[in-house]
């Protein structure tokens, strides 16, 4: 088992962001996120021997834009499911 | 100024928008490969689109006179101030997409008995011997039963007979059938029936049975004679002769297209797809399921479904799907049906239907299982695992319980609201989230929980694997991509 680590500033990416990011290499990894200020601290824990880290930065990359997405969108979502529900009696 | 000016906005009026900002509308995406991205919208449009094109979408940064912004606009992935009906499109089409759920429950499962004469090591509905005739289901079950299905709302009943060996209380299949389609002269439901059934028992009897009702049959035909004869044993050893012969019989007697066959993989098959299929070609089968084995049953007690994982399963599939798509080149259609099944939700205004990629679940809601002995499951998956011992997902009883019961049991809609992906950690965000579905099942069976972590989920993994082979193949192969565009329906 190896130990890496990777921080991440809060200023640039939201704590959830990096949380989803991780979250899907819960399958290779573990993780200690610790936050100090606006610094993130996140100690991983695998035995894989790959490109992992490479890819994690890349998946927070990703994440950041989903959130972008979908702060940006999220009402026009709930409009366009109301419209198509709207004869159903599901809206109250 | 002329007539045609009156008629025809100018050039000029379509590019209102050059100089406005664009809204985006809710999409998501997933990695392709190493330098794609596959961006699709909540109904289901998709575009394949690299890193730096991605990232000036989400930004705003796509200039309006570009390719890349007409075809972001076009598939309602943005709108600006001169597409003001994209709402209202999407939601039409979300609408569409989501009808199989006012329609509710089609498919009604009928287990008639346990009793089977095969002793197969992956069966996944752990088989009675064929002498317990406690088993059975009674027509007094059957009839309780019937009052349920003819409550659902769905304009569409289809009643499949599974076991066990179906055939082994084929007099209880006659009597349904008889029954339902007497009580169908009131409801005026589209009626169908499907036998699932090994075909040892065919005999003409059967066949002119099948033929006066238009009953569909389906079989179990796991390879060549050597293969299915290993997976699927039976006193005499002689399944594979009696399912081929059983074939062509019902082939020659009803119809080619009133017979299918299923295959199950075990880890003997994963070198043998090519040879699988010829078996296919040979009983003049114009299709092939390549299913991975199912977590339930005898599978997991004789720890076949631990045997391969789902990376060497997408191999043999893979392999499969090139020798299915190299039959098609020659001239012989030949269909691998999942694989038809995702490129219709990639490409089709309509849902499948299909059971798996469904959310919420299709537990219930598009398919319901009537056990032998009257209990009631979400699924079939969920009545293999309880004939495991574990009645999770029971819903209830067909002589206890009423259609409200049964249909608003605590069970079910938690079983529900925990199925619907969009509220799932790692689904709710995925690209791939308007084509797949979530199994509650699969999961809970699995994983110990209906959720499960889809970064350790076979179900998510070999989904995953197959959306980004088939989009690739669509992207990438334009021989492919017309044959794979022959198979939607």
């Amino acid at each position: 088992m190896k130990e890496h680590e990777l921080n991440f500033d809060v200023r640039v990416f939201s704590i959830e962001t990096i949380k989803r990011a991780l979250y899907r290499f819960s399958d290779k990894c573990s993780f200690d996120i610790h936050l100090k200020d606006s610094d993130v601290t996140v100690k991983i824990h695998t035995s894989a021997n790959d490109d992992l880290l490479a890819k994690i930065k890349n998946e927070v990359l990703d994440q950041d834009l989903r959130d972008t997405l979908v702060k940006e969108t999220a009402n026009v979502r709930t409009l366009i499911l109301a419209n198509a529900f709207s004869n159903t009696g599901l809206i109250q | 100024m002329s007539l045609l000016g009156k008629k025809f906005k100018l050039v000029d009026d379509f590019n209102q928008a050059k100089n406005l900002a664009y809204h985006l509308l809710p999409s998501r995406f997933a990695s392709l490969d190493d330098g794609r991205y596959m961006l699709s919208n909540e109904v289901g449009e998709y575009l394949v689109v690299d890193r730096p094109k991605l990232e000036a979408f989400v930004r705003k940064q796509v200039g309006a006179d570009t390719d890349f912004y007409h075809d972001l606009k076009s598939k309602h992935f943005l709108f600006d101030d001169d597409s003001n009906v994209a709402i209202d499109l999407l939601a039409l089409k979300y609408r569409t997409k989501a009808q199989r759920i006012a329609q509710f429950t089609a498919l009604h499962l009928f287990v008639v008995t346990l009793r089977c004469d095969y002793t197969c090591q992956y069966c996944q509905v752990s088989r009675q011997t064929d002498d317990k005739h406690a088993f059975d289901m009674s027509e007094d079950t059957a009839n309780k039963a019937l009052d349920l299905v003819f409550k659902s709302p769905s304009p569409a009943i289809k009643i499949e007979f599974q076991g066990g060996e179906p055939l082994l209380n084929y007099s209880l299949i006659q009597y349904v059938v008889t029954e339902a389609k007497r009580r169908n002269f009131e409801h005026q439901k589209d009626l169908q029936f499907v036998i699932t059934t090994n075909l040892s028992l065919l005999n003409d009897d059967v066949l002119a049975f099948c033929q006066e009702h238009s009953i569909q049959l389906s079989t179990s035909l796991d390879g060549q004679e050597e293969l299915h004869n290993s997976n699927r044993p039976r006193p005499g050893k002689n399944g594979y002769r009696l399912t081929v012969d059983g074939i062509k019989k019902a082939q020659n007697f009803l119809g080619r297209d009133k017979i299918g066959a299923l295959m199950t993989t075990t880890e003997k098959s994963l070198s043998q797809v090519k040879s699988i299929i010829d078996t296919y070609l040979e009983s003049n089968l114009d299709c092939i399921f390549l299913r991975p084995l199912s977590p339930y049953g005898f599978a997991v007690k004789n720890q076949q479904a631990h045997k391969y994982d789902i990376e060497r399963w997408f191999e043999f599939y893979k392999e499969g799907l090139d020798y299915v798509l190299e039959i098609n080149k020659q001239g012989h259609r030949f269909v691998e049906l999942y694989t038809q099944l995702i490129v219709n939700k990639l490409l089709s205004p309509f849902s499948t239907g299909y059971v798996d990629l469904q959310s919420p679940s299709g537990a219930a809601i598009s398919a319901i299982v009537y056990n032998y002995d009257g209990d009631v499951y979400a699924s079939d998956e969920a009545r293999m695992l309880a004939e495991m011992g574990d009645k999770k997902f029971r819903l209830g009883n067909v002589h206890a319980d009423s259609y409200q019961d049964i249909w608003l049991s605590d069970t079910l809609l938690d079983t529900l609201e925990t199925s619907l992906s969009e509220s799932l950690p790692m689904c709710s965000d995925c690209g791939f989230l308007p084509y797949c579905g979530t199994d509650p099942v699969y999961h809970y069976a699995t994983q110990g929980d209906v959720v499960g972590n889809k970064a350790l989920s076979g179900f998510c993994s070999k989904n995953m694997k197959i959306f980004k082979h088939v989009i690739g193949l669509l992207e990438d192969d334009s021989e492919a991509r017309q044959i794979l565009l022959g198979w939607v329906r």
